[in-house]
C-alpha cells in the first residue's frame, strides 16, 4: 500500500530553540502540513531540556547533537553541525525504510546535510530561502561572506524547487544566484492569529502600566538590534515624533548595536522615553503587541517581514519602510503606512500620522487584520506547499532516480 | 599529489583489480573532474568543490564531502547497490564514509596514514580539536581500522581508546601486503548485519 506523502525537513532552529524567523516558520508549517495529511519529520539542533525525539501534533521532531564537534568559528560550526545532522538524519531515514519522499531544507545553515542526503538517498530536495548573505550584509565583503553566498548558490542549484516567501525574495534570489524563472515559487510566510485571540478578553491595563504612563502612546519595535533592521533610523526619529505626540518607545530584541543605540538615546537625554527590553518571552511579547498603539518595522533589508504580519494579527497598526517583503504585506493607507527606507523624517511622519488620528488608526488595523486572515493563513500555506511537493514528485517519478 | 598517499592508493588499487576486486577510487581534483578508467582497470571519479571561497581547510573539506557522497552514491546505485565496503584514508572523507554507512549500510575501514596529534602537536587549538573530533568519529563508526605499523596501532589505541582487536596492521613493505589487505576487507565485507 502506498504510504502518505512524507517529507523530512531540516532546520537549524525549532522551538524551544528560537534564534530568528525560521523556527516559528518551520513549527507552524510542519504542523499545518501534518493536518493536511503530510507526514513530516523535522530534523533540527538540540536545545537544553528539549527531548531528542518527540511528536508534536503529528510532527516527528528529532533534535541532533549540534555541539559534538568543537569549532573554531561560526561558519565552521555550521558545517560541522551539518555533519552530525546528516549522519543522524541518514540513520533515521534508513530506519524508516523507503518512506521519505522529499527533503526540504531551510536556508544555507542546513545546506550540506540536505545536499548530501539528496544524493545518498536519491530523493528530491527542496529549499526555502528565507534570506541571503548578500542581502544580510548588503554585498559580499569577506571570505566568510563569499563562502556562505557560494554555499547558498550551490544549495539553490541542487534544489528541485526554490521557495521564497515574497515576490521581492523571488526576484532577489533569481538575481543573486542566476536561477531560471521556473525553479522559483512564492509561498507567503504565515501568522497564527489564534494566539492573539486567546488574550482578547484579558484586561491589559495593569500590564501596560508596567511599561508606559497612561497618557503615553506605545510605539513598539520588535527585532534584532542590527543594521539591516534599521533600528537606528527609528532612534533618530524619536525626537521628531516627541515634538508632536507623547509616546514611549519600547524596543524588544537584542544585537550588536545595542550599546551604540542606548548611548545615542542617553546623549539625546531621552532615556525615559526609550525602553530597551532585550529578548522577552512569548507571553510578554504577545501582550506588548496587543497593547502597542503602533508597531514600527524600519528595516533596510527585509526578505519577508513577519514582525509586521504579527502586529497586524494583534490588531496593532503598522508603519513599515517601503522595501522588500514589507512592500507587499502592507498596502499604503489601507493596511498600514509605508515610509521611505533609511529616512527618519519620513518614519516620524508615518508614526505621527497614525497616532494623531484615531479613526484612521482603526480603519488601518481592521483592514490589516482581514488581510492577514485571508492571505497569510497557515492552512492555505500548507496546502500550497503540499501541492509543490506533489508537483515535484510527479516530475521526479519520470526521472531515472525514481 | 600532495603527499605519498596518491602513490600508495595507485599501487593498492591496481593490485586489488589484479586480485579481481572491483575497485572505484573517489578523489579530489580542482578541474580534472569526472569519471575515467585507468589502464590498470581501476575506475576513478574526481570531484571538485562547488564552493570556491573558503576560510580554512575544514570548511573546504566539509563541503567537498557532499560531492564525494554524490560520486560514491552514484557508484553504489550503478552497481545495483552491490558495494561491499568503503576504505577511507585519513580524516578528510570520514564525513562521507559515515553518512554512506548510516544511509546505505555500507561498512567502512578507516585506514590511518597519520593523526592530528602527530601532525600538529599539541593539537589543542579549536581547529585541531575539530579535526580530532572527526578522527574520533571515524574510529567510532569504522568496522575496522587499518594502520601501517605496530607503533601506529598503539597510538590509535592510546589516543582514541580504540580496542586493539579493531585495529589491523597492514605493512605496505611486507610481501604479504595485498594478501593482508584482502583479509582485512573480508572481515569487513558483508554488510552491517554480520557485525
Amino acid at each position: 500500500m502506498k504510504h502518505e506523502l512524507s517529507v523530512m525537513m531540516f532546520s537549524w532552529e525549532f522551538p524551544p530553540r528560537v534564534i530568528g524567523g525560521i523556527s516559528p516558520h518551520v513549527f507552524f508549517l510542519s504542523k499545518s502540513l501534518a493536518k493536511n495529511g503530510v507526514k513530516v519529520y523535522v530534523v533540527t539542533c538540540d536545545f537544553p531540556g528539549a527531548p531528542a525525539h518527540e511528536v508534536i501534533d503529528g510532527v516527528d521532531v528529532y533534535r541532533i547533537d549540534s555541539y559534538k564537534n568543537p569549532a573554531p568559528d561560526f561558519a565552521t560550526w555550521v558545517y560541522l553541525m551539518n555533519l552530525n545532522m546528516q549522519r543522524e538524519a541518514a540513520a533515521i531515514a534508513n530506519k524508516l525504510g523507503d518512506k521519505i519522499d522529499v527533503f526540504h531544507a531551510h536556508d544555507w545553515l542546513v545546506a550540506t546535510a540536505g545536499i548530501g542526503l539528496k544524493h545518498v538517498f536519491r530523493k528530491p530536495l527542496l529549499v526555502t530561502m528565507h534570506s541571503t548573505e548578500m542581502g544580510r550584509r548588503d554585498g559580499l565583503h569577506t571570505d566568510t561572506e563569499k563562502m556562505i553566498h557560494e554555499t547558498e548558490a550551490w544549495l539553490t542549484y541542487e534544489a528541485w524547487k526554490v521557495i521564497c516567501c515574497s515576490d521581492y525574495m523571488v526576484s532577489h534570489v533569481k538575481w543573486a544566484f542566476g536561477l531560471p524563472e521556473d525553479k522559483l515559487v512564492m509561498v507567503p510566510n504565515g501568522v497564527n492569529t489564534n494566539v492573539y485571540e486567546s488574550i482578547e478578553k484579558e484586561d491589559l491595563k495593569p500590564f501596560r502600566a508596567k511599561f508606559a504612563l497612561p497618557e503615553e502612546k506605545i510605539v513598539l519595535y520588535v527585532g534584532r538590534l542590527v543594521y539591516e533592521k534599521g533600528i537606528h533610523i527609528l532612534i533618530n526619529a524619536v525626537p521628531k515624533v516627541l515634538e508632536k505626540v507623547d509616546a514611549k518607545f519600547i524596543i524588544v530584541g537584542s544585537g550588536y548595536m545595542k550599546d551604540q543605540l542606548s548611548n545615542i538615546v542617553r546623549s539625546m537625554r531621552l532615556g525615559h522615553k526609550v525602553l530597551f527590553l532585550g529578548f522577552v518571552d512569548d507571553e510578554t511579547l504577545l501582550r506588548l503587541q496587543k497593547c502597542a498603539d503602533i508597531s514600527v518595522v524600519p528595516s533596510l533589508f527585509e526578505p519577508f517581514g513577519i514582525v509586521a504580519l504579527e502586529a497586524m494579527a494583534a490588531k496593532s497598526p503598522v508603519v513599515v519602510s517601503d522595501t522588500g517583503g514589507l512592500s507587499e504585506i502592507v498596502d499604503h493607507n489601507f493596511t498600514g503606512v509605508k515610509v521611505y527606507p533609511n529616512n527618519p523624517d519620513s518614519l516620524a511622519w508615518g508614526i505621527t500620522k497614525i497616532l494623531l488620528d484615531e479613526n484612521y488608526k482603526n480603519y488601518i488595523r481592521e483592514n490589516a487584520y482581514k488581510k492577514v486572515q485571508e492571505k497569510y493563513d497557515w492552512e492555505k500555506i500548507a496546502q500550497q506547499t503540499k501541492r509543490i511537493y506533489e508537483a515535484v514528485l510527479g516530475e521526479y517519478s519520470k526521472s531515472f532516480w525514481a | 599529489m600532495v603527499g605519498r598517499l596518491a602513490e600508495y592508493i595507485n599501487a593498492l588499487s591496481s593490485q586489488l583489480v589484479k586480485n579481481k576486486v572491483e575497485t572505484h577510487v573517489v578523489t579530489y581534483h580542482d578541474f580534472l573532474t569526472g569519471a575515467v578508467e585507468e589502464a590498470s582497470g581501476v575506475k576513478v571519479v574526481r570531484v571538485a568543490n562547488p564552493v570556491r571561497t573558503h576560510i580554512g581547510v575544514l570548511t573546504w573539506d566539509l563541503t567537498l564531502n557532499q560531492e564525494v557522497e554524490r560520486a560514491a552514491a552514484s557508484i553504489y546505485y550503478q552497481a545495483n547497490k552491490q558495494i561491499d565496503l568503503i576504505d577511507v584514508y585519513d580524516w578528510h572523507f570520514i564525513p562521507a564514509a559515515v553518512t554512506l554507512k548510516s544511509a546505505l549500510g555500507v561498512p567502512f575501514v578507516y585506514s590511518v596514514e597519520s593523526l592530528e596529534d602527530h601532525r600538529s602537536p599539541p593539537a589543542d587549538t579549536p581547529y585541531s580539536m575539530s579535526i580530532k573530533s572527526i578522527e574520533w568519529l571515524g574510529f567510532y563508526e569504522a568496522k575496522k581500522v587499518g594502520v601501517k605499523s605496530e607503533w601506529m596501532r598503539n597510538e590509535v589505541a592510546r589516543i582514541y581508546n580504540v580496542p586493539k582487536e579493531k585495529i589491523e596492521v597492514v605493512a605496505p613493505n611486507a610481501n604479504s601486503w595485498v594478501k593482508k589487505v584482502l583479509e582485512l576487507y573480508k572481515t569487513v565485507a558483508g554488510g552491517l548485519s554480520s557485525q
